[in-house]
């Protein structure tokens, strides 16, 4: 199919999802609702505009339609794929690390540049969003050769893969979204970690190993807060604990709950609205 | 980790069937969303649904990445399956182009009841029914 039709459906009515069922009889590729009262309806390039208007009026003389009104436009099929690729570009994230994805070619700067291979799938941590470029800034400067990482809550497996890019002996990195699995042992494949990063499905309470050099967390501010016992105790005396997935103005609360537990605040980083927060282990 | 919405994009696609051409295509692609990684797992989440209509909700968040939830396939398509009709009534006031039973209205009520803005199954089943006849479905029994 070269081009398809797409009618915008402005309508008024008593229960527009029951309209918006009802425009299925027209056999339409798809439906997109841009709000309750507005649809997007994608047709085959042969339909005719006056089918769904004689099929609108119908449902409005039963009733179940108040009003409507109808724009048709024409869209080119292109390759969809294509532009979305063109959105994702090369992310530099620090003197050190740069993320690409895998249909983006990219030649290092210099023979310290590592470069990271991530596509943007449905976990998080594709190195777009801010708290993703604090952690591994703070990896960079925390995390020594042959350092043994515990990742929560790891997503793509990102910050996992960035420490083991700079010496990290072994990381347990896991996530409790099942999805997380597949998508960082892709990655882990991608970026030549298989020996050094370890992926797992399961909660905090579902590791046994403990004594971390390094404990790295970039999740959200209330399981942080959970967590905090939890969180500790993995690290070794001495270990440093990397906390993220946090707005400025969480950082008090989250001193006050860490600081209880005898860790040391070395520092806290800003980056627009988000921060991430260094502590050692006393 | 830690997640931002910047969105949502709600589509009605064929279960198992999904594929880069609209409206996955457009209306994704401009979210920044992996158009192809979105096709492969809703299909594969909805291989048990191959032809049938679902409604999907994705959450994009800040980093591009995506999350989405399935909802179950609107009255009038389970409906034309359970008169096992091809199409309803252009006409439904006058022409009835099938029915259902009752005890068929019951079970996609109990099926719509997560999705379907009712208090009990009795307001869900006056729903379905009123979706079935608004289609020139009669139901009997």
């Amino acid at each position: 199919m070269n081009q398809y039709k797409e009618i915008e459906v402005r309508l008024t009515a008593e229960n527009p999802s029951l309209v918006s069922d009802l425009l299925w009889e027209l056999e339409p590729l798809g439906i997109e609702e841009i709000s309750t009262s507005i649809l997007k309806c994608y047709f085959s390039e042969d339909f005719q505009l006056s089918v769904l208007e004689k099929y609108l009026n119908d449902l409005r003389q039963d009733k179940m339609l108040e009003s409507y009104s109808l724009m048709e436009s024409i869209l080119q099929n292109k390759n969809w794929n294509e532009e979305w690729e063109k959105t994702i570009n090369v992310i530099k994230v620090s003197e050190t690390f740069v993320i690409k994805p895998t249909f983006r070619e990219y030649t290092p700067n210099n023979a310290n540049e590592i470069v990271l291979t991530i596509d943007p799938k449905m976990s998080f941590g594709t190195g777009e969003h801010q708290t993703t470029k604090l952690m591994i800034r703070a990896i960079e400067k925390y995390c020594k050769p042959a350092d043994f990482i515990l990742d929560i809550g790891t997503g793509t497996g990102i910050l996992a893969i960035a420490a083991a890019k700079i010496g990290a002996k072994k990381a347990i990195a896991f996530d409790n979204d099942p999805w997380c699995f597949e998508n960082g042992v892709e990655n882990c494949q991608l970026n030549n970690v298989t020996d050094f990063v370890e992926i797992r499905t399961a909660e905090l309470s579902d590791i046994p190993e403990k004594d971390f050099d390094l404990v790295i967390a970039n999740i959200q501010r209330n399981p942080l807060l959970d967590l905090c016992p939890a969180i500790v105790a993995k690290g070794k005396s001495t270990g440093v604990i990397l906390l993220s997935g946090l707005l400025v103005e969480d950082e008090s609360i989250i001193l006050e709950k860490y600081l209880v537990w005898g860790l040391q605040h070395i520092e806290t980083v800003t980056l627009d609205e988000w921060i991430s927060i260094a502590f050692i282990r006393d | 980790m830690a997640k931002k919405i910047t969105g949502y994009v709600k589509l009605q696609i064929t279960g198992g069937k999904a594929n880069p051409s609209p409206p996955v295509g457009p209306a994704l692609g401009q979210k920044g969303v992996n158009i192809m990684e979105f096709c492969k797992q809703f299909n594969a989440r909805t291989a048990d649904k191959d032809g049938l209509v679902i409604p999907v909700v994705i959450t994009v968040y800040s980093d591009k990445s995506f999350t989405f939830i399935t909802k179950t396939p609107p009255a009038a398509v389970l409906l034309k399956r359970a008169a096992k009709i091809t199409s309803g009534s252009a006409e439904s006031n006058r022409t009835k182009v099938g029915k259902v039973t009752s005890s068929q209205v019951e079970e996609i009520a109990k099926l719509k009841m997560p999705d379907l803005n009712a208090n009990d199954l009795a307001e869900a089943m006056s729903m379905v029914a009123g979706t079935a006849r608004s289609m020139g479905i009669t139901v009997e029994g």
